[in-house]
This record gives structure tokens, C-alpha cells and sequence, in this order.
């Protein structure tokens, strides 16, 4: 009943934002972590890009019939790999930022290469009233465990 | 042909005959077996004989799933409380109308602007004719249909990157795609490239039917003419009097269709969920949550936090706060639970469950969406570009523009699906101000209608994630996930039950819901029987 995903005409969508990319001079609020190619991104751009949708400015979380997590003030934030997994892996709702890059490019996910996922964690442990020490790199988050190709989706409804 | 349809009848006959003696649980996997029901598993109204007297069912959430359950169990003759946070029934089955409300998580409040009887469906918006559940539902609710126009030839396919920006006509990209592609394959065929695979027979019946398919011309070329135009449009209509003669027009070269990237879009109508017909609720898809809503009454408790789920050796007890007093704790206890709540925030409530059922609801990401409705002055759409109702899809964030397929004509204002942003790009969306996000589809969107900022009214945005009633927008199994976890996640565990599109192989869509709500109480009712009438 689904197209199997390699067959989903999303290649289309990944060459739009790769040709809507932004010049470096853009302004900030222009849909462009997404578009930006090759081009690294620091984490004060992924929070406020990505991470912000949920965690919402300012790192406050919310409250409805469930919770976004506030990550200001946050005690849990205090271990690095904690944060560092979560951000790879997911939790509960949370989709996986780790992906590896390129393979499953179809899945229409955000996947951080860890360089970046090192950025937003060092981001969010140093900001928003945060002031955990011990910044990371990329090579401590790739010694961490990745989720693999096989945790992108079986069966995305092609609703678009 | 004369004997395929003798054939037809003995196997329906067949399966009346299967279905008379042996009920419709033979009788479907008589059809499976056939490959007759590859959809929607739904075929009537469940029956529920023998429900124990006074026993209960406590629901959790009145959504689509819900309400179903809530309805079948009702009438079934159990007592029925559901429970829903929102003060609305519906769940993701929802119109947003001029006057309505929307508080999103993060606290950012949009007042709906649209002139009366005008609607944007922040969730589904169409139901395919296979999705008997949901339109069963409609139907026994008294809901009003109508079509929904998902394929419209004369709405575009637009790259921002092809034929300098502009919009072209799906009709023109279908018809010259396929004219090139026909005319290719009978150059192959003629030049007898294809004798190992098509036989002598074959290879006069493949020309005809190439030409006819490609519109092509008497030496298979595809060419400015008019059968081709009867396919692509004309340069100049035929007309009437002394205007009355036609001019072709001039199909766009192979080439130009191919890295355009625009054949992507040709096939969008003919997956089985989007294949003609498909239908609306006539006022908006949240006229069907209205009308289980009115139908259940006052057996939904709406403004209900769920707060904690436990289970004992007798019944389940929730406890739940009103959203407009939190702290003030309340228990609602019945037999048994069904929960429809939606896993990110499942995830979140304690429920004693066990290891099993635990790590299925935490095991599902949801997708993210945005969509986004845009009031105009005037519907330019139809007036100048003479699209009706129907869907043009871009490779810009916004992914596509749905237009109206009701109110043709009206004077006065329209609205417009202005987005329906997935993946990357509605995360960034979701990370917006709700009017940054308005103010970007429209100026997105002028891109293929000029006409937009002149005419743009108001809109409004729903980012599901910032839904205070979901966190997400539907669940989305990964294969690992799906193998592990899925039938944990179904699987009743001791007396609560879950339901909804995460617990269905028809994820994202409300026939998942219902079907889902339909097995579960199935499997509820069986346990209830065998456990016999409560003391």
C-alpha cells in the first residue's frame, strides 16, 4: 500500500533546499539550517532553527497534555552523554538526529553530523542560565553509539 | 472479456456463499487470500453481542479513535466515560473557522480571521473511497460529503529551479512526459530494440497502444498537433464563429521535462490513498468529530488532563485534573480502559503497565507538520488561473498549495491550504512565531501566484508540534521499531487497551484510527465475555 521510500519523490524536495541555501550575509530567520548544503552550522543556529520548535525559545519547555522538557536550568544537562544520546538517539517522542547522513536522506529527517551534534550540546550546556563545564568535540560524540540506517521509517504516509 | 466478468461473478458468489455459511470473519480471509483486501480491513459495523451487564469502559481521549470506540461500546450497552483534554471532541479531526482559537504550546494565541463559512484543516483534509471505516462513520453520523479534488491537470508543478521559476501546468508536464517517453519506446519497438522482450503479435498492438497513450501522430512522433494538444492545451482554444479555429501548441523538448525534475509530481495522484475518488465533509473535516461529539453528549468529559493511568485486579483508575484547575486531582474508574492518547504524551503519564507495552509507546517519533491557511480578498486562483479546488506541489518549503474544492465561484473571499510543510523544513517552521511562519508561506507562495501579496488577508499556522493535544503529528514507525515494538504496542495488557493511527498499518490517516479503535474493543469485548458478569 506505501511506496516504498526510495521510490518517494523526495529528492525533489532535498534539491530545493539545497538551492534555496543562503549566503552567508542571510537573515537569520530564513528557513536555512535545512538548506544549508555542505555548510557547517554552529549550535546557536540549530537550537533556534530546530531544537526551538519544541524546547521553544529561551529553553523553557512547555506544558500541555504533556511536557517539552525545559532545558534551561536543567540538573540533567549535567552529563554530556546524556544529552549527547538523546539528541543521536531521540527519547520517547523525539525523533533521532543521528541518522547517518546521505543514507537515509529520504526519511526527510535532520541528521547532524557530529560536529554538529557537539556544537548544540555544547550550546545548550552553556547557555540559557546553563554553565555545565567540559565542552566536547566531534570525536567524543562519534565514540558514542549511533542509531543505524534501519531506524528510518518503514512506511511515511505520502500525505504531501 | 465475456468469460473474465463469468469469472467475477462465481468468485463473488463464492464469497456470498463463504460469507452466508461461515460469517465475515471467513468470509475476509476467504478475500484476502483472493487479494481483494489489501486496504482498509473495514466491511460493516462491528457487533458486540453480550456485553456483560454493567460492565464499563473508560476511554481515554475523543479523538477519532475515541469516538469510535466510545460509540460501538456505547451502543453495545457498556457504560462509556471518555475523557479529552482539548474542550472540543475531534482529536487531529479539526476546522479552524473565523472566530476559533488556537493556543499552541509555548503559549502563542491565534484568533482565526476567516469570513464566515471559510476553513483550514490543521489535520486530514481528505478521505480516499477505500477508507470505509471513517466513511461509514460519516455516514451513520449523518455527515454531508462532498468530492475532494486531489488531481487537477490545469493546477501546477512548479521547480524553483526549472523554466526560470515558472509554474507549469500539470497538464502540459503529464502530456509532454508522456509523448516523449511513448515516442521513444515506439523508435525502440520499430528499430526492433525490443524483439527479445515483445513478441511479433504484441509488437503492432504496443505501437497502436503507444500513439493512442502518447498522443502521437501517424509516424509515432510527438509533435505540435492536435491530439497532442487534446492532451497538453492549445496555443488557441477552439472556439465558436470566426474565432473557431484551434492552434496547437508546442510541446515543451524532452530534455527541458527531465531536468526540470517535474515528472516527480505526475504520479502523485495515482497512489492508491490519493486515486480518484477521493471526499470531504462538506464544512470542513472537523464535521465529523462535531457529530460524534453531539452523538456521545455528555458521555465526554472534555478540559480532562490524564495525569496518572493504574490498573488493578478489578478495574483501572485514572486520575485527571481540569485543565482550567490544575492540581485539583479527580479519579475516573471503569473495568477497562482503552487509551487513545497519543504516544509522546502517553510516554510522559504514569501508567502501570508492563516492560513490554512501556517501550512500545516509547519506541515512536512523530512526524513533523505544519499547515498553514491563507485568507484572500478574492479567489484569484479561479478567476485568473482557473484552477478548481485540487493541489499544486512545489519544491519550495511549502511543499504544496491545496485550493478549495468547494464554494466555486463565490464572491467575496477565499481560503487557501497555503502549506503543508513536512520534515526538515517543518521543523524549522515549528521553530518560528506562528506569523513568521504565515508571512513566509506568503511570500513563498507568491513565487507561483503573484497575485498573492496584493490579495493576502490573514492566516493562520498549526506546527504539530506545538500541539498541546499531540506533540506531533503522527507516529512514525521505523522498521526496526514496527518489528519490535508494534505488537507489544496492540497488545492488550491486563485491562487497558490502546488505539489510534500509531496502532495501525494506516499511520497519519483517520481509517488507522478507526480500524485500530475496532480491533481493540473487539479484543476488549472477548476479554469482558469471558470474564462474565461482574459481581
Amino acid at each position: 500500500m506505501r511506496l516504498p521510500i526510495d521510490r518517494l519523490p523526495l529528492r525533489w524536495l532535498a534539491a530545493v533546499l539545497l538551492s534555496t541555501a543562503l549566503g552567508s550575509g542571510a537573515s537569520a530567520d530564513v528557513p536555512s539550517f535545512t538548506s544549508a548544503g555542505d555548510r557547517s552550522v554552529g549550535g546557536a543556529e540549530i537550537y533556534s532553527h530546530i531544537c526551538q520548535g519544541c524546547h521553544m525559545p529561551g529553553a523553557q519547555g512547555a506544558i500541555g497534555a504533556g511536557h517539552y522538557p525545559k532545558l534551561a536550568g536543567n540538573p540533567a544537562l549535567v552529563s554530556w552523554q546524556y544529552v549527547a544520546l538523546t539528541v543521536l538517539h531521540g527519547r520517547k517522542g523525539m525523533p533521532a538526529f543521528g541518522l547517518p547522513k546521505g543514507e537515509v536522506v529520504d526519511f526527510l529527517a535532520v541528521q547532524l553530523s557530529d560536529a554538529e551534534v557537539a556544537d548544540v550540546v555544547n550550546y545548550v550546556r552553556s547557555n540559557f542560565g546553563n554553565h555545565y563545564k567540559g565542552s566536547i568535540t566531534a570525536k567524543q560524540v562519534a565514540a558514542l553509539p549511533h542509531p543505524g540506517a534501519a531506524a528510518g521509517s518503514d512506511s511515511i504516509p505520502d500525505h504531501r | 472479456m465475456q468469460e473474465n466478468d463469468a469469472g467475477e461473478l462465481s468468485r463473488r458468489e463464492l464469497l456470498r456463499m463463504i460469507g452466508l455459511t461461515a460469517g465475515s470473519a471467513a468470509m475476509y480471509q476467504a478475500m484476502s487470500a483472493m487479494g481483494f483486501a489489501a486496504e482498509s480491513p473495514y466491511r460493516k459495523p462491528i457487533e458486540l453481542q453480550g456485553a456483560p451487564k454493567g460492565a464499563s469502559v473508560l476511554i481515554l481521549g475523543a479523538g477519532i479513535a475515541g469516538m469510535t470506540a466510545a460509540y460501538e461500546l456505547r451502543n453495545a450497552g457498556y457504560q462509556v466515560q471518555v475523557l479529552e483534554y482539548n474542550n472540543r471532541s475531534g482529536g487531529r479531526n479539526w476546522s479552524l473557522r473565523g472566530g476559533d482559537r488556537y493556543t499552541e504550546l509555548g503559549g502563542a494565541t491565534q484568533e482565526c480571521q476567516f469570513d464566515k463559512d471559510l476553513y483550514v484543516n490543521p489535520g486530514p483534509w481528505r478521505i480516499p473511497y477505500h477508507h470505509r471505516g471513517i466513511l461509514s462513520y460519516a455516514r451513520r453520523l449523518g455527515v454531508p460529503l462532498e468530492a475532494f479534488v486531489q488531481v487537477n491537470y490545469n493546477a501546477y508543478l512548479h521547480s524553483s529551479r526549472a523554466f526560470g521559476g515558472k509554474p507549469q501546468r500539470y497538464r502540459e508536464i503529464k502530456a509532454d512526459y508522456q509523448g516523449h517517453v511513448a515516442e521513444l519506446l515506439a523508435k525502440a519497438t520499430r528499430q526492433n530494440a525490443l524483439d527479445a522482450s515483445v513478441s511479433k503479435e504484441d509488437r503492432e498492438k504496443l505501437l497502436e497502444s503507444l500513439r493512442e497513450w502518447g498522443a502521437l501522430d501517424k509516424s509515432f512522433a510527438y509533435v505540435a498537433s492536435d491530439a497532442g494538444s487534446d492532451r497538453r492545451g492549445y496555443k488557441k482554444e477552439p472556439g465558436g464563429g470566426l474565432t473557431a479555429r484551434p492552434i496547437p501548441s508546442e510541446p515543451i523538448g524532452l530534455t527541458d521535462i527531465l531536468s526540470s525534475d517535474l515528472w516527480q509530481g505526475i504520479p502523485r495522484g495515482d497512489t492508491f490513498d490519493m486515486q480518484t475518488a477521493l471526499l470531504q465533509p462538506v464544512g470542513g473535516m472537523g464535521r465529523i468529530g462535531e457529530a460524534f461529539g453531539r452523538e456521545l453528549g455528555s458521555l465526554i468529559r472534555y478540559n480532562a488532563k490524564v495525569i496518572d493511568i493504574r490498573q488493578d485486579q478489578k478495574g483501572v483508575t485514572v486520575t485527571y485534573e481540569d485543565s482550567h484547575s490544575p492540581g485539583t486531582k479527580m479519579n475516573a474508574r471503569a473495568d477497562w480502559c482503552l487509551c487513545t492518547i497519543p504516544l509522546p504524551i502517553l510516554a510522559q503519564i504514569p501508567m502501570n503497565v508492563g516492560p513490554a507495552m512501556a517501550a512500545a509507546i516509547s519506541a515512536v517519533p512523530y512526524a513533523a507538520a505544519v499547515k498553514v491557511g491563507l485568507q484572500f480578498k478574492r479567489r484569484f486562483w479561479e478567476e485568473d488561473d482557473h484552477i478548481y479546488g485540487g493541489i499544486t506541489y512545489t519544491d519550495l518549503p511549502i511543499t504544496n498549495i491545496g485550493y478549495p474544492s468547494t464554494g466555486y465561484h463565490s464572491s467575496g473571499k477565499g481560503v487557501l491550504l497555503g502549506a503543508y510543510i513536512w520534515g526538515r523544513n517543518a521543523m524549522e517552521f515549528t521553530a518560528m512565531a506562528p506569523q513568521e511562519r504565515v508571512q513566509k508561506v506568503v511570500d513563498y507562495g507568491s513565487q507561483i501566484h503573484p497575485q498573492y501579496h496584493r490579495e493576502f488577508e490573514n492566516g493562520i499556522a498549526v506546527a504539530w508540534h506545538r500541539s498541546p493535544f499531540t506533540m506531533g503529528c503522527f507516529g512514525m514507525w521505523s522498521a526496526d521499531a514496527r518489528a519490535k515494538h508494534y505488537d507489544d504496542l496492540c497488545q492488550i495488557d491486563q485491562r487497558i487497551a490502546l488505539a489510534g493511527e500509531h496502532a495501525s498499518f494506516i499511520g497519519g490517516w483517520q481509517e488507522g484510527a478507526v480500524t485500530s479503535a475496532l480491533d481493540a474493543i473487539g479484543r476488549l469485548h472477548q476479554r469482558a465475555v469471558a470474564q462474565g458478569e461482574r459481581a
